[in-house]
């Protein structure tokens, strides 16, 4: 396969990726890829940590850059 | 265990190994839990049966690996949130999710000891901007658009009503000629995962 | 081979990513060894704090915008903001972790930035 090939593979996987297991609908309470607790662990950083960038990009939590601001002298 | 792939208002039959659970108007579509290792090529399938599903029906596509007991199970899963889920195929009914990434062809250069505060925020600042506007060309041609957090200087989902689809990739590649210094992938058509939620 | 790219330039390596790595990010093969546990833990802590290194900085720009601080309190914000990137970089160089890896690497649940 050329490295052209090779590259086009990978770009659309990273896409592929971030869609499938960081995205769709979320059905709380119910194991995910159950294996390890790690993952689970895992789950719940991912959905939190989703949360706190959305909600941010809505401008919702203005207190991140007030206690920075009120921080400075 | 069954696997749970998504949820559709659609009432037409679909391909084995796919199984609808019906739950008051809407379905859970389901397939036997098998379990595997999650590699590349186990996503691609998973993609695959995906897009075959929302070739002929709109669907919510469910986070990858979600498992439920039985199909009691997945009938309560979409009982609960049935409005949300009505609402959300709605949203993405005649729309497929296309992927944006946008890079400076330039690196950044590396903050130097003499480069101030001010001007370390100034060129983020600039770059904040940039991405900005160039979100909101694309987004003017979608029904919805999310930026989402990177490295990038522009990482975003756009969705895109299917017809529309070819005069975005064409905006993405006007976009390119008119920006040399910019390198701009589109990725898709992917069903609508980053628009499967509703508002939190 | 699924060919989903619509547009793209004739250069993708802004793009691509190690395929073997990503390979790896997938496996679900536990790897016990307290090394690569510790590397493990360092990458998720990282990437944490990489990500909400980001959205502090966004949300500071957008505070500026706003207007009401003063041009001390901007250069404070602005050398602080330097200092923890610095201090990020020297955090990853000592795991041997890329920002690439911060980018990666969750496991089988995917990218987190």
């Amino acid at each position: 396969m050329s490295a052209n090939a090779i590259a086009q593979r990978e770009v659309a996987l990273v896409d592929l990726i971030d869609r499938l297991l960081a995205g769709g609908v979320v059905i709380e309470g119910h194991i995910t890829l159950s294996v390890a607790d790690v993952d689970l662990i895992y789950v719940g950083l991912r959905a939190l940590i989703t949360s706190v960038a959305t909600a941010e990009e809505k401008r919702m939590l203005p207190q991140i850059g007030d206690s920075l601001a009120r921080s400075a002298p | 265990m069954i696997a749970l792939l998504a949820i559709t208002d659609d009432a037409a039959p679909p391909p084995p190994p796919v199984r609808a659970v019906r739950s008051g108007g809407l379905s859970a579509l389901c397939a036997p839990a098998v379990e595997h290792e999650v590699t590349p090529d186990a996503l691609w399938r998973h993609e695959e049966l995906l897009e075959e599903l929302m070739r002929e029906r709109a669907i919510l596509p469910v986070r990858y690996g979600t498992l439920v007991e039985d199909d009691d199970a997945a009938a309560r899963a979409v009982a609960e949130r049935r409005d949300e889920f009505a609402q959300g195929l709605e949203r993405v009914r005649g729309a497929v999710e296309l992927a944006l990434r946008v890079e400076q062809r330039e690196p950044e250069p590396p903050a130097a000891d003499v480069v101030s505060g001010r001007d370390y925020l100034r060129a983020k600042a600039a770059r904040m901007r940039t991405a900005r506007r160039l979100h909101e060309r694309f987004a003017a041609l979608a029904r919805a658009g999310e930026v989402q957090p990177g490295r990038e200087l522009l990482r975003a989902a756009y969705l895109v009503d299917r017809d529309a689809v070819a005069g975005f990739v064409a905006l993405v590649e006007r976009v390119g000629r008119e920006h040399t210094e910019l390198a701009l992938l589109c990725t898709g058509p992917w069903p609508p995962y980053s628009f499967a939620e509703g508002e939190r | 081979m699924r060919d989903k790219i619509l547009a793209s330039p004739l250069d993708l390596d802004p793009f691509a990513r190690d395929e073997r790595r990503l390979g790896e990010a997938l496996s679900r093969r536990v790897n016990a060894d307290p090394e690569s546990v510790e590397r493990g833990l360092a990458q998720l802590v990282l990437t944490i704090v990489e990500l909400l290194r980001q959205l502090m900085e966004r949300q500071a720009l957008r505070r500026i915008d706003g207007g009401g601080l003063s041009d001390e309190q901007v250069e404070r914000l602005g050398t602080t903001f330097m200092e923890l990137d610095r201090r990020m970089a020297e955090l990853r160089e000592q795991f041997g972790l890329t920002a690439e890896d911060l980018n990666l690497d969750l496991g089988p649940l995917g990218r987190l930035l």
